[in-house]
């Protein structure tokens, strides 16, 4: 079974503000900061941008059509990317930039395993760049 | 249901307060966080692009190719002087020189040309679609090796039927139709 979404794209969201619990969560090493370098997540990540993501946010529930994740490339060993799910089918998941034009994704490498999913990104982290 | 007179004031002013309390924790959480990355940048992960711009096209080995296929056809074409005409002798060394430079030149580049769409444009979904992909490149590179080394009107004909041949693949991966236009 394919869960799609419609645009292919989160719709360009904005990813949530930092949290008093997602702060305490990152202090006591539950949450991985993350600094975004490139420009396929524009116009909702820019480069410079920092994220909070939950490691374990996939361990008792599957990934979600439109979750922003950090996975490793598929192709390239060691190479953490950054984009969105837009869709899922049994233990693969289609990862696009929220910046398609500028963005090396599923639509060229291809179908992602869940396992190389690192985690689910759940807020930034301090203001944007300004 | 109403609320008695005094009570909703003062659940208001209470509400507000809250609100307040929590609009300047989440400004001092955001400020806190801001310092800390200020000082400590993060692990890095990327918002991944290929190039910088991402944009690729086989045009620049089309314009490479032709200029391979033209010096060759021009280095063809070079009629020796007479034995005994000295100047004729330097001009006919120092034109020959020059396409033979620029054969080898326009051969290198198309060959980098083609790599790099090889390597960095084309992916494993392509190669399902095109499985002689490969094959298709790894010929087209090696005509343009024939190229540098021959003067050879046939291998600078089949480098750009090769070039042709990718410029359609890619093109169709776009989903697009775009004519091979030549220049000359």
């Amino acid at each position: 079974m394919i869960m799609r979404a419609e645009d292919d794209r989160s719709q360009n969201l904005p990813v949530p503000e930092l949290t008093l619990w997602h702060f305490l969560s990152w202090c006591l090493g539950r949450r991985s900061r993350l600094r975004v370098v490139n420009r396929s997540m524009l116009p909702v990540l820019q480069p410079g941008d920092e994220v909070l993501i939950d490691p374990r946010a996939y361990g008792d529930c599957l990934p979600q059509v439109g979750d922003r994740v950090v996975a490793l490339h598929p192709h390239q060993p060691g190479l953490r990317i950054i984009k969105c799910i837009a869709a899922v089918r049994d233990s693969e998941c289609f990862l696009v930039g929220e910046n398609p034009a500028q963005s090396s994704d599923s639509r060229s490498f291809g179908w992602v395993q869940v396992d190389l999913l690192q985690g689910k990104v759940v807020c930034r982290f301090g203001r944007g760049q300004v | 249901m109403g609320s008695p007179s005094g009570i909703q004031p003062v659940y208001k002013a209470s509400l507000e307060m809250l609100n307040l309390k929590t609009l300047n924790s989440l400004e001092m959480l955001n400020s806190l966080a801001t310092l800390v990355k200020t000082h400590f940048p993060a692990a890095a992960v990327s918002a991944h692009c290929d190039g910088p711009c991402g944009v690729y096209d086989p045009a620049s080995a089309r314009v490479t190719a032709e200029a391979v296929l033209s010096m060759t056809k021009k280095i063809l074409a070079l009629v020796p002087p007479a034995a005994g005409d000295v100047a004729a002798q330097v001009a006919y060394q120092n034109t020959m020189s020059r396409y033979v430079a620029v054969k080898e030149e326009q051969a290198q580049k198309t060959k980098e040309d083609l790599l790099i769409l090889w390597t960095d444009y084309f992916k494993p979904v392509h190669l399902e679609k095109y499985p002689d992909l490969h094959d298709t490149f790894w010929k087209a590179a090696k005509l343009c090796s024939a190229c540098k080394v021959e003067v050879s009107l046939q291998h600078a004909e089949e480098l750009m039927a090769a070039v042709e041949n990718i410029h359609t693949i890619f093109w169709a991966t776009k989903e697009r139709e775009v004519a091979f236009v030549k220049a000359s």
